[in-house]
């Protein structure tokens, strides 16, 4: 190996590291501490851009990931302690606070009612012990009050107890002697975090590490694109593997047409790329890749499951529409079409509303993007104001699904855990989660709630309102006029009724429906309950007069029509928004409960971060409080560790099919711990250092080695890693909903190209399944909706209506965002469903047929070259000789048959019945039966 | 908030369940989990239909509801009033509730059928529906209904899902989320339409509501495909598709040679052949000709007034003897809204129905099902007692008070519980709201009405919602220990 061994690693570390520790590491955790030495990669690429020349240069001794990841992983946060090895001094710090931690201090030491006077929180206090006693004696565990109650799983209470090896732990520490690492502190502030929370490796600042080198004869071997590759190639050599040989550029493009836009490449770009010599080919298709507008609505959509968009409210059963949530969508397109700088971007969404002084009656377009942005604090799921909710409920509901996704969003982490106490694993506190709280309430102020609509802004200019005014009047009083008119419908069928009776019941029963009906005398209760049909009003009137009911109906409806056209369309916008002067007091509740407010807190970050006081209470020159600008802006100076890493660990896990940290939206104790750790630094800082562009940090991924790699899963690649945790290959990966979806679309020349607009709606059809369609009533009357065939039908996934309560039946299957509230990870499940829908659902059926139609309309009726159009459209690549062979075969026996026997002809000797089409039908459904194999072949769903 | 959108609805039958990554198919395959640490339990549960222990012995495995949309006559089918006889035709003078008050009149009406008492229990029952009586013996006649709300709707789904408005999870849905399915090749919940159209409140029927997708009810339609993705449209059944499946699977296996050791690109080469698998199942259920000419008969099969009623009924006994949970069999939209007309209409709805349904109940007994199967007959309301348009004699809404009968699966026979008063109007004794109904059927399927239970945004859900049902001990052969 060129490169040296990790005997070093100790020399790059500040703290010192007890060597027995190193044995419980995994090995992915200490590969990285070695220095990289080395030649030559630098100056490859120092004639290049910006980015290129820094990457060489930094190298930072204090490198924190051996310590930190070794603090780490000394126990896991599951309540199963990783074995450490007998001979080694245990301490209360590091190896026994997260343990209690975890299972204690929630009774005994956080809440302000301490369970039998004990808090565990310091060594000291368990030596003086609570109401029964001292707690601890070291050095004895069968006298330790602590140890006999957690051996005999009488502690905790509940059903989950220690684990064997916790217990093991504890028993190992008591018998040492109840060791602290340093002197304890007089008080146990919750939020004096120890050293061993604020080493974790989140938490530590963003280091640029300075990237692997080597030597010379290697370098000639592993010939590597760009940094990216040699911080993998480093990981991947610890293990003795390398890199894969490159994909051949048909896999290439497709792999990149994919990810960038969703949908495979035109078999008029494969041939293109397939054959160009330029040297940058590929270089060249990134770019051209990256500014097309399809690019948007690919990397858009990503970003929206974080956000957790929806066009619906959720919450209860009526799931109410959100006809103005689109916006946002919108937003989110452009803001990754025009690469607008992520911190920018983060700042629009988190105060897109800060930004634009009121009043907001003559709003500029860029003023309404921000606004738009900011459809970014409305996607949870929102109760408040339906039926049979409770109100409070609903409402701290919204802001604690707001708060869950604006921190996994910008911040990696679980905050909500520490919605009703101190996170048990990850070091924020109850008072953290509630001065994150305090950012947003302005906006979401439960006590003084806004509903939906008045949340809505307006975006009619004056002159505008002052025109529905003027129609609103104009409707008010046609209204005071057709009221007046069916009353006296009403009193003309009264009559009627009345002539129906004996002369004599006559006069009475006129006295008696004049009569209020609770003023009524038991003799005209008797009349109008022995006439029941003298009891018309203005409800019921159709069913006395339904010809003169309906026609009056008409009249109306009409006039109505005529008055409401002249009203200007309604144009609206979910944004979010403050009430200037209204500043509501945050308070800590505890345990959660809105009910039991304790002591007002400041708005602020995350305490570990010492970021708890960073946010001022108000800013005086602006018209709201400046919280969340303020948020914002302290998210985006740049050296933030938590969302600088978080935003390019998503954007590297749309690349990979995996983050460099699995779990992109938990990067705490939680989560798992990142694969390349340094890698992900050396990212994060790049991409600031370089002005935040999205795009370029796709360039940068995409043009690495490490990306264009072959998928083939070779012996030992395969042997020693096999889930890819090192990339010693490229992942093969199933296509996610909207891009199967998509994908059909494209391959069979259905697809309409358009951006941006109201989302095409979705309802159930006659069984139930969602479709594409407006709800409309059938022969008997009752809802239900067919499938439409209109240019929206054909539009992109992601411009179709997102209900919570129905998701689209050709994409539910293959796994689309939860929204629950947002999506930070897709699942990708193999289910039969999905083989049903590819076998018989109506709209893959019907694309395939369109694919044939295509197919047919472009090469004509030669079954070769139809096959082999077909496989280039659908997987990019040509038919095999063998396979054209096989196809032309198949198609040619489908086709017999599927035909009409002519007369003399023999009847299938299989005793099947015959076909019934016609030569030109059967030769079509031939082929869109073929199409249709193709759709549903792994080549298509999957890509390498 | 614990919504989990993503399963929120109307998957058809995603038999290995949801959620996860190659779930079941993978494990076919040995698919080892990623080596993590056990983490504790944040992660969102996984969904599925495969069989699970109830929470206390079940009496009942299976349940056929025959529901009779519209509202049937009760008063002139199963519940006889002598005082309507003797007063046909005086004004009534209590208060009525009437859904058409131009057409109401308050006269009282007595129909013009006769009536008979059936069985070694002496049921007395309508000349109309004289099968029904032949089943006398083994079914419990509750003759003391009530949603009180007065209108189809509302009341359909009190008796689907226990509250008047739309959006919750119907007693389908809730048995199948509770204790899965017997079989994994077939839709664990089914629903068997009409020709004549879909019930009044569409696919609503069928809703799983706020529960995951798969419980949703699926449907079997009257025409081809029967069941939408299930089957594939008549033109490309049989041949086409099985050459489509062939063609599939050679490009399939050609693309694995390419790509050795990825095991999920097996697995869904597995995942069609069980796709294969479960389209045969549902045909082969679906296949009455594999039925004695002696059965076709008995449902009626070899009559036209019978033949489709029976049909189905036949098809739902075939279901649960291949383990499907629950069948809802559906006659069209407000068949039996007899407002007028009803001295034609109604017996023409009984002659529909009552031979198919009585033949189901025996044919379940004498396959020794019945023991196993709840049967479930009714509607959502019965009739007033007085006369709706005279001109065209037929009977108004009545949500207060009206029959419905169940068998089977721990339901006594030749029972008949609770009344209503002299007129037929109000059930006045032993009085069974919608939440004991429902109440009594989770008993009999061993499911604790508090435990069967989903998160739901502030709160959790259950089918009983809060009101009070309770278990009706009277219709039970083994009612639970009292309180």
């Amino acid at each position: 190996m060129g490169i040296r061994g990790i005997d070093d690693f100790r020399f790059f570390s500040c703290l010192p590291l007890p060597p027995q520790r190193m044995q419980v590491l995994p090995m992915h955790c200490i590969y990285f501490i070695t220095p990289p030495f080395g030649a030559n990669i630098g100056q490859r690429y120092r004639s290049r851009s910006g980015w290129q020349r820094q990457w060489v240069v930094v190298w930072t001794f204090c490198f924190p990931f051996a310590l930190c990841m070794a603090f780490g992983l000394g126990w896991s946060p599951n309540g199963v302690a990783q074995s450490v090895p007998d001979s080694q001094q245990l301490f209360y710090e590091t190896d026994i606070r997260p343990i209690l931690k975890t299972h204690c201090f929630h009774c005994h030491g956080e809440s302000d009612h301490r369970e039998s006077g004990l808090d565990l929180r310091l060594v000291r206090f368990m030596q003086s012990g609570g109401d029964s006693g001292p707690a601890l004696h070291p050095g004895s565990p069968a006298d330790s009050l602590l140890w006999q109650r957690v051996e005999a799983d009488e502690m905790p209470p509940g059903n989950k107890y220690l684990s064997q090896p916790e217990k093991d732990l504890l028993r190992r520490w008591i018998e040492s002697g109840a060791a602290t690492k340093r002197t304890e502190p007089e008080q146990p502030s919750l939020e004096t975090w120890t050293e061993e929370e604020r080493s974790y490796w989140v938490f530590r600042p963003v280091q640029r590490p300075m990237v692997p080198r080597f030597s010379g004869s290697e370098a000639e071997r592993e010939p590597i694109a760009n940094p990216i590759d040699a911080f993998i190639l480093y990981g991947l050599q610890q293990r003795g593997l390398t890199f894969s040989p490159p994909a051949d550029r048909v896999s290439l493009i497709r792999r990149l047409s994919l990810d960038l836009l969703g949908m495979p490449p035109s078999p008029e770009e494969v041939t293109a790329f397939a054959e160009d010599p330029s040297p940058d080919a590929y270089e060249q298709l990134v770019d051209r890749w990256l500014s097309d507008p399809r690019y948007g609505e690919r990397w858009g959509r990503h970003w929206l499951d974080v956000a957790g968009y929806a066009d619906s409210d959720g919450y209860t059963e009526q799931d109410a529409e959100r006809p103005w949530a689109y916006p946002y969508r919108d937003y989110v397109i452009q803001a990754h079409n025009r690469d607008t700088p992520a911190d920018q971007f983060v700042i629009e969404q988190m105060a897109g509303d800060e930004l634009v002084p009121l009043p907001w009656d003559r709003l500029q377009p860029d003023q309404i993007e921000r606004l738009a942005a900011t459809g970014f604090l409305r996607t949870a799921p929102d109760g408040t104001g339906q039926e049979g909710v409770d109100a409070n409920v609903a409402r701290n509901d919204v802001v604690a699904e707001t708060i869950k996704i604006v921190s996994s969003s910008f911040l990696g982490l679980t905050v909500g855990c520490a919605q009703c106490h101190d996170h048990r694993y990850d070091p924020i506190s109850q008072k953290d989660y509630y001065r994150i709280r305090a950012i947003l309430e302005p906006g979401l102020d439960w006590k003084q709630w806004r509903d939906r609509n008045a949340k809505l802004v307006n975006l009619w200019v004056p002159e505008e309102k002052q025109r529905a005014a003027d129609v609103d009047k104009e409707l008010a009083e046609l209204e005071g006029k057709r009221v007046a008119e069916l009353d006296s419908i009403v009193n003309d069928i009264f009559d009627k009724e009345v002539m129906k009776l004996m002369e004599e019941l006559r006069e009475p029963a006129r006295m008696a429906r004049s009569t209020p009906a609770d003023q009524r005398t038991a003799e005209q209760q008797k009349l109008m309950r022995d006439y029941p049909s003298l009891n018309v009003d203005r409800g019921s009137a159709i069913l006395y007069d339904g010809a003169r009911i309906n026609e009056f109906n008409k009249k109306y409806d009409t006039e109505k029509t005529g008055i409401s056209n002249k009203r200007p369309a309604d144009r609206y916008l979910a944004s979010f928004s403050e009430v200037p002067e209204q500043t509501p007091t945050t308070f800590v509740f505890a345990r959660g409960d809105f009910q039991q407010p304790k002591d007002p807190v400041s708005p602020g970050s995350l305490s570990i971060l010492d970021e708890h006081e960073a946010i001022p209470l108000d800013d005086p020159n602006l018209t709201t409080s400046g919280r969340r600008l303020a948020f914002a802006k302290l998210l985006t100076k740049g050296t933030h560790p938590l969302l600088t890493r978080t935003l390019v660990n998503q954007i590297w896990a749309h690349h990979f099919g995996r983050g460099i940290a699995a779990m992109p939206g938990d990067l705490g104790m939680l989560g798992e711990r990142p694969t390349h750790p340094e890698l992900l630094d050396w990212l994060a800082s790049e991409w600031v250092e370089s002005g935040w562009s999205r795009k370029r940090l796709h360039r940068l991924i995409l043009t690495s080695k490490t990306y264009q790699q072959s998928s083939s899963r070779s012996g030992r690649s395969h042997e020693v890693d096999p889930e890819n945790l090192w990339l010693g290959r490229m992942s093969i990966r199933r296509l996610d909903a909207e891009t199967v979806r998509d994908s059909m679309l494209m391959a069979s020349g259905s697809l309409v190209n358009q951006l941006n607009g109201p989302p095409i709606p979705v309802n159930p059809d006659e069984v139930g399944q969602i479709i594409l369609g407006k709800a409309t009533r059938d022969g008997n009357g009752i809802l239900v909706a067919k499938q439409e065939d209109t240019r929206d039908s054909y539009r992109r996934s992601i411009y179709t209506q997102i209900r919570r309560s129905m998701p689209l039946g050709v994409l539910e299957p293959f796994d689309p965002a939860t929204l629950s509230p947002n999506c930070d990870r897709r699942p990708s499940s193999t289910v039969a469903t999905q083989s049903l829908l590819m076998m018989n659902n109506g709209i893959v059926i019907q694309l395939s047929e369109n694919f044939a139609r295509r197919v047919q309309r472009e090469v004509g009726d030669d079954s070769a070259l139809q096959i082999a159009h077909a496989w280039r459209l659908a997987f990019g690549t040509p038919a095999t000789p063998d396979q054209l062979t096989n196809g032309v075969d198949w198609i040619d026996r489908l086709r017999q048959q599927l035909t009409k026997p002519t007369e003399g002809t023999a009847l299938p000797s299989d005793g099947e019945p015959p076909g019934t089409l016609e030569a030109v039908q059967a030769n079509h459904q031939a082929l869109a039966l073929y199409c249709q194999s193709l759709f549903s072949s792994n080549a298509f769903l999957y890509v390498d | 908030m614990h919504f989990h959108p993503c399963f929120s609805r109307r998957h058809f039958l995603a038999q290995q369940g949801i959620a996860g990554t190659t779930l079941a198919i993978a494990s076919l395959f040995n698919h080892k989990a990623i080596a993590e640490p056990p983490k504790p339990d944040l992660t969102r549960r996984t969904m599925d239909l495969l069989p699970k222990a109830p929470h206390y012995p079940a009496q009942a495995k299976a349940m056929i509801s025959m529901f009779m949309q519209g509202g049937p006559s009760h008063v002139d089918l199963f519940d006889r009033k002598l005082e309507l006889e003797k007063r046909n035709g005086e004004k009534y003078e209590g208060e009525l509730k009437y859904d058409n008050a131009a057409e109401s009149s308050a006269k009282i009406w007595a129909g013009p059928w006769k009536w008979e008492r059936y069985g070694q229990c002496g049921m007395e029952l309508s000349e109309l529906v004289p099968h029904m009586g032949s089943i006398a013996d083994d079914i419990t006649l509750i003759r003391s209904m009530n949603t009180g709300v007065n209108n189809h709707g509302q009341s359909i789904y009190a008796l689907h899902h226990g509250r008047i408005t739309a959006g919750r999870p119907v007693l389908g849905s809730w048995l199948t989320y509770g204790i899965g399915s017997e079989s994994q090749r077939l839709p664990a919940f089914v629903v068997l339409t009409d020709p004549g159209g879909l019930p009044v409140l569409g696919t609503d029927c069928w809703s799983n509501g706020w529960l995951p997708s798969i419980y949703q009810g699926t449907v079997i339609r009257p025409q081809e495909p029967r069941i939408r993705n299930l089957n594939p449209p008549p033109h490309l059944a049989g041949k086409p598709q099985k050459a489509y499946l062939q063609m599939l699977q050679k490009i399939n296996a050609e693309h694995l040679q390419g790509h050795p050791n990825e095991t999920d690109l097996e697995a869904r080469i597995a995942t069609y052949a069980l796709a294969e698998a479960m389209q045969s199942a549902a045909s082969e259920a679906l296949d009455i000709g594999q039925e004695t000419e002696a059965t076709h008969k008995m449902y009626g099969l070899d009559q036209e007034a019978t033949r489709e009623y029976g049909t189905r009924c036949l098809i739902a006994r075939r279901l649960v003897e291949r383990g499907v949970r629950f069948v809802q069999i559906y006659t069209s939209t407000q068949q039996w809204d007899h407002h007028g007309n009803i001295e034609k209409a109604l017996p023409a709805s009984c002659l529909k129905t009552d031979q198919p349904s009585a033949a189901l109940v025996k044919d379940l007994k004498q396959r020794g099902l019945l023991d196993s199967t709840l049967v479930h007959w009714g509607g959502e309301m019965g009739r007033l007692p007085v006369i709706q348009n005279e001109k065209n004699v037929g009977r108004d809404h009545n949500t207060y008070g009206f029959s419905s009968w169940l068998a089977g699966g721990g339901i006594r026979s030749g029972c008949i519980h609770g009344a209503t008063d002299d007129f037929g109007y109000n059930a006045i004794t032993d009085i069974v709201h919608h939440y004991d109904y429902h109440a009594t059927l989770l008993y009999l399927f061993g499911l604790d009405p508090g435990k069967l239970s989903f998160p739901r945004p502030g709160t959790v859900g259950t089918l009983l919602d809060g009101q009070p049902g309770q278990v009706v001990r009277g219709i039970l052969n083994q009612p639970p220990p009292s309180a």
